[in-house]
């Protein structure tokens, strides 16, 4: 990419592009306008989202409003209007969920956002052997949560699972760790923080590697302390990648499934349920598909207003960017 | 970070960050070497106390997962499904992409859209999913693309579908980056539209529809829940497969292991081989790198 920039800085200085571009709806040869070639190259995309995307919300929003009781004779029942929703308002499990999934997204985001920046900080920093901590970091992110979360859930046997042998080797009790109450989550959010923080760390640190010379160079010679220079150079500079992990972290996050199913299956009771498990539950094991339907879109539409928060930033800083260059 | 770095004698904080380093990539690679030791393990050596670090590899688990359950069918399957859904999406995200980047369709805001279809839950479409293609698989049309259920073709719809969102916001910011003036010069020597996009744009965007192609690819490889609920046997994937060890009866460890390091091995090894793309890619080209 960055020799396309070069070449076309180049041909900046030699005058090539003095002359007319073309200007939006400038129409040669085709009958084609612009807008409708820009159509055109969105249409199989926007076919398929909008059929897979919109019909199955559509459905879900229609489940929502009707009595849905799949293991009675209702079947699919008449339409009962808001009723769902405001079951799902007044049912604690939902809330308590809701919540669970809230603080484990705060947990191992802000764990994994505050490790992976260490570590990419530490990485950094090292003269030799960079490149290969770096694949190193690759590995956990590329593997099947499905699958290592099985393995995970070996690693923590309560009587034969290696933490526990480690646990003995330090002379610390053994510990029941998806069995007992309080350390089932956390076992969970450990799991996740295994997954995840290479992923920050790798993103980190590539946006660490990209970052111009001279600021700091400047800063240097005008005896900035480091901690000024991190807090006024390094973190404003990276803010765009911090962004971007901190979404895609957080989206996936409250959306956490598949280690949920592997290690505890939300038990012991339900302590390790998480909403979108809460939702399989109600949907798949009682068959209330209108209940799941509508604690699905209440969550999406938590989700969303999230994203347009934060992405608004996003977008601007990246818009800023583009600017700039 | 702009120091220089010579020849400097080892210092002794130089000396700890190593050891930190060190210990943090013990953990992080320790449960993937677990999980390939098990796999090699005999049956009594498994589920010993203390774990046993020393013991005579065997071959007899990746023979249990073949014979009993079919592997080789499933690695069929998920590399069917996997790359087929690849490269769909990796065509139809790049035009659309471009046109986003280039023309500016929908002013942003169908861009957002498309990006709050990745939100979705995967659990709150399941069910429309599993309605339509039953419908899907009884047409002749949908027998003939296999759309059915437990069909190869349903899977790569749905993974087409829940990859394309990414991948069109991954390849925006490299089309971005392609300089206008290339197009309008190619524009003015007499090219179309249409080949500007395929002689100039596409083979410049190169690095991008390789990074789009290696997200897709594990994406679709490690995807578990709508493998599991929309195949039974017949297009089960490795992941599915990888969960069936754990039976009524039990968790058979040694198969399990087996299953799983058939499933995240191959994916490793393409992670490495291609891992200056995925740092590239990782950052969205929000980083230039």
């Amino acid at each position: 990419m960055l020799r396309t920039s070069d070449s076309s800085a180049g041909q900046q200085d030699n005058g090539i592009i003095a002359v007319d571009p073309i200007r939006p709806g400038d129409r040669r040869r085709g009958s084609l306008s612009d807008t409708g070639y820009a159509w055109l190259l969105v249409a199989p995309a926007l076919v398929i989202i909008f059929f897979f995307a919109l019909y199955p919300l559509g459905y879900a929003i229609a489940l929502s409003m009707r009595h849905v009781d799949l293991t009675s004779a209702v079947g699919i029942g008449p339409y009962v209007g808001l009723d769902n929703y405001r079951w799902a308002l007044h049912d604690k499990q939902f809330w308590v969920s809701a919540g669970r999934t809230g603080l484990f997204a705060v947990v191992v985001v802000s764990m994994e956002m505050s490790l992976g920046i260490w570590i990419a900080f530490l990485l950094n920093g090292v003269r030799w052997f960079k490149g290969l901590f770096r694949s190193f970091l690759l590995l956990p992110l590329a593997a099947s949560p499905a699958a290592v979360g099985l393995i995970w859930r070996n690693m923590y046997h309560a009587d034969f699972g290696v933490f526990n042998s480690l646990m003995a080797g330090l002379h610390l009790p053994e510990q029941n760790w998806l069995g007992d109450q309080r350390l089932a989550l956390p076992s969970v959010m450990l799991f996740d923080i295994w997954q995840w923080t290479p992923f920050v760390a790798v993103i980190v640190l590539a946006g660490l590697q990209s970052l111009p010379r001279e600021p700091f160079e400047a800063a240097e010679l005008d005896g900035a302390s480091s901690f000024m220079v991190l807090r006024r150079l390094t973190f404003p500079m990276l803010a765009p990648v911090l962004t971007l992990v901190f979404v895609l972290r957080s989206i996936d996050a409250i959306r956490l499934y598949d280690p949920i199913l592997m290690l505890t299956q939300g038990g012991p009771g339900t302590v390790t349920e998480t909403l979108t498990f809460y939702l399989y539950r109600v949907g798949m094991k009682f068959f209330r598909l209108d209940q799941a339907s509508t604690m699905a879109l209440l969550f999406l539409y938590v989700t969303i207003v999230f994203c347009l928060m934060v992405m608004r930033r996003l977008m601007r800083q990246m818009a800023q960017r583009a600017e700039r260059r | 970070m702009a120091t220089l770095e010579g020849k400097r004698p080892v210092s002794v904080s130089e000396v700890l960050r190593y050891a930190l380093l060190t210990t943090l990539m013990v953990f992080f690679l320790f449960p993937i070497y677990w999980m390939i030791a098990t796999s090699f393990k005999a049956p009594e050596d498994i589920l010993t106390r203390p774990p046993k670090w020393l013991f005579t590899p065997v071959l007899s688990n990746y023979v249990y997962a073949f014979k009993e359950a079919n592997f080789a069918l499933f690695i069929r399957n998920t590399l069917l499904v996997s790359v087929v859904s690849t490269m769909l999406v990796v065509g139809l995200g790049a035009l659309a992409s471009y046109s986003f980047a280039r023309y500016n369709v929908g002013k942003g805001h169908l861009m957002f859209f498309i990006l709050t279809t990745r939100m979705m839950p995967a659990i709150a479409v399941i069910i429309p999913y599993f309605l339509i293609f039953r419908t899907l698989g009884s047409t002749t049309l949908g027998r003939a693309l296999a759309l059915g259920l437990d069909r190869p073709g349903a899977l790569i719809v749905a993974y087409t579908m829940f990859n394309l969102p990414f991948a069109i916001w991954l390849m925006h910011s490299f089309f971005q980056d392609i300089p206008r003036e290339l197009e309008d010069t190619a524009r003015l020597d007499g090219y179309t539209r249409f080949k500007v996009l395929r002689k100039v744009v596409l083979p410049l965007a190169a690095p991008a529809i390789a990074v789009t192609a290696i997200f897709c690819l594990l994406f679709s490889w490690n995807e578990f829940l709508f493998a599991y609920l929309l195949t039974r046997e017949a297009a089960k994937t490795i992941t599915v497969g990888v969960a069936g060890f754990w039976t009524q009866r039990g968790i058979l460890w040694g198969p399990l292991a087996a299953a799983a390091t058939i499933c995240v091995v191959p994916m490793l090894v393409f992670a490495l081989i291609l891992q200056r793309h995925i740092a590239r890619g990782l950052t969205f080209g929000a980083v230039k790198g």
